[in-house]
């Protein structure tokens, strides 16, 4: 799969002096679903700001589908397009009182006509599950809510790549799953995911790739079975690692797991791969 | 203020296009300020009460503590108006006498008084008939339309919209501060308060270069441009509004 978008050995430090990249090089491919994990403070969000081009680097460049980015206004909105950004907090990224001019902002600066605005801002609030809430205040909503509001508000953007800062953070058990549901919906319409997330649960049964980031370099890159089988990085990232990985490798040592049963991918593999308790013992 | 908001999106008649509401209560604010006499504000008190509490549903106990807040101020100083004083003797002064000077009523300064205080009672119900009737979001789009500089625009519906999330933080801030006992003696609670409003400042500086980081990142050019609701004019409401203006223009001009 070709790279949509690529990092070449980007440093970026902050007025303040604090170095929060240096020299990150990683690829993201189309379609596909990245998780980037990492302690606060690993350089995340500083990343995902080069990404559409609210940062530039100071060293390194970004490309975007191939081509290196150009920073002149016109070229900037292009990128903006086609790379959306969720932020974690809600708030500071809804600036309207109204959910559906919330949503109409973003479609609405790349010049299309208000009609095509219009339909684009029913179909993200359709999406996203919030055709209900239009009228209300953004105000009287809940977080979950608005988290939905903000979701919607780059969907209708139609970019080709969603970055997801921290999208499940503060959020209850169910918004989770919705949130995560909808991410699943997402991708399936082709578009990439980036995903930054300290729940290495999700990160492991979602990603497709996922890169690890601490101190501001990328210390880790691989599929979620590369990075979660790696102790060294994991312990240098400060990660842990998924239950179910530890689940799985316990019922292989104790004996309730063939030797030769394939490392499951969620809860429902691992639940598949128990046998049942008479057939267990001729496993045994 | 919350409440006057809550009601603002929730009344029976938000769904009156805004431009209508706009009109009618600027118009009829206009009316009450320059009727000559106390008869039209008294007149426009009594409908736009009625059009708030009967058409619109404001529960008329909240509406007439909402009055409770001009009333008072009024009071105060309409009393300053009717009150005269004055070393000259004056046939219709009535009132103290006291080493010369009289301190006392005219029947003109009342009547003055009076007059004030029913015009500004008028224009006061005219603007709680728009705020309670019309959220700030249908106001913005009529000034849009009105062709009001976008910056100023921009500026107030962001002061709308960051108001709340001020207050949410103040809260949280002030939450923290009570469940550690920052406001247990009256030295702490000054502490707390000062730490309050630094740490306000603070965070609604970074709040406020967050919002510009989101706003960019979704093509922001320095302008918020938002697709407006399309309200459908209601003709049932235009006519009423204008017959109740027209007659009392007629009872202007006829008295």
């Amino acid at each position: 799969m070709a790279a949509l978008l690529e990092a070449e050995r980007v440093s970026f430090t902050y007025p303040d002096g604090t170095q929060a990249l240096q020299h990150v090089t990683l690829s993201i491919p189309e379609g596909k679903k990245i998780a980037v994990l990492g302690p606060n403070g690993a350089g995340k969000s500083t990343l995902f700001l080069h990404f559409n081009g609210i940062l530039r680097p100071q060293e390194g460049c970004i490309y975007f589908a191939g081509a290196r980015i150009n920073y002149s206004h016109k070229a900037l909105t292009d990128l903006r397009q086609q790379v959306g950004i969720v932020f974690q907090d809600p708030d500071s990224m809804l600036f309207s009182a109204s959910v559906r001019q919330e949503i109409s902002f973003g479609p609405l600066n790349l010049g299309l006509s208000r009609e095509e605005v219009g339909q684009r801002v029913e179909a993200a609030m359709a999406a996203t599950g919030i055709t209900g809430l239009q009228d209300k205040p953004t105000h009287f909503l809940s977080y979950g809510q608005k988290k939905r509001v903000a979701i919607a508000s780059v969907l209708a953007m139609e970019p080709r790549l969603i970055i997801f800062d921290e999208p499940t953070a503060y959020l209850d058990p169910r918004s989770t799953r919705d949130v995560m549901a909808l991410l699943e919906d997402i991708s399936r319409q082709g578009k990439a995911i980036i995903l930054s997330t300290h729940d290495v649960d999700i990160a492991y049964t979602w990603a497709d790739y996922i890169y690890v980031l601490a101190g501001g370099q990328v210390i880790g890159a691989g599929t979620p079975a590369e990075i979660f089988s790696d102790a060294t990085l994991l312990e240098a990232a400060g990660l842990a690692r998924p239950w179910l990985l530890d689940v799985y490798e316990d019922l292989k040592n104790k004996g309730w797991l063939p030797a030769t049963a394939p490392v499951p991918k969620n809860k429902d593999d691992l639940l598949g791969l128990i046998p049942y308790r008479s057939r267990s013992k001729l496993a045994i | 203020m919350f409440s006057i908001d809550q009601y603002a999106y929730s009344n029976r008649l938000k769904n009156i296009h805004p431009g209508e509401k706009v009109a009618f209560a600027l118009v009829t604010l206009l009316i009450a300020l320059v009727a000559p006499r106390p008869l039209i504000p008294a007149i426009i008190i009594a409908l736009m009460a009625g059009a708030t509490i009967g058409i619109a549903g404001i529960p008329a106990r909240f509406y007439l503590q909402l009055f409770l807040v001009p009333f008072s101020f009024l009071v105060a100083g309409v009393a300053m108006i009717a009150l005269t004083i004055t070393s000259q003797p004056q046939a219709s002064l009535k009132g103290v006498t006291l080493l010369g000077w009289t301190l006392g009523f005219t029947p003109a300064g009342m009547h003055l008084a009076g007059k004030i205080f029913l015009k500004s009672l008028g224009a006061a119900a005219c603007l709680y008939f728009l705020s309670l009737t019309t959220p700030i979001v249908d106001i913005l789009t009529v000034l849009r339309q009105l062709r009001v500089p976008a910056l100023l625009v921009d500026l107030i519906s962001l002061t709308y919209r960051f108001i709340f999330v001020l207050l949410a933080t103040v809260n949280d801030i002030y939450t923290a501060q009570a469940s550690r006992l920052g406001y247990a003696s009256l030295r702490t609670s000054y502490h707390s308060l000062g730490q309050l409003a630094a740490n306000l400042f603070i965070k609604t500086y970074r709040r406020s270069q967050e919002l510009f980081t989101a706003l960019t990142a979704r093509g922001y050019h320095e302008e918020l441009q938002v697709l407006e609701v399309a309200y459908p004019f209601s003709w049932p409401f235009l006519c009423l509004a204008a017959i109740f203006d027209l007659v009392l223009v007629i009872l202007m001009l006829l008295t």
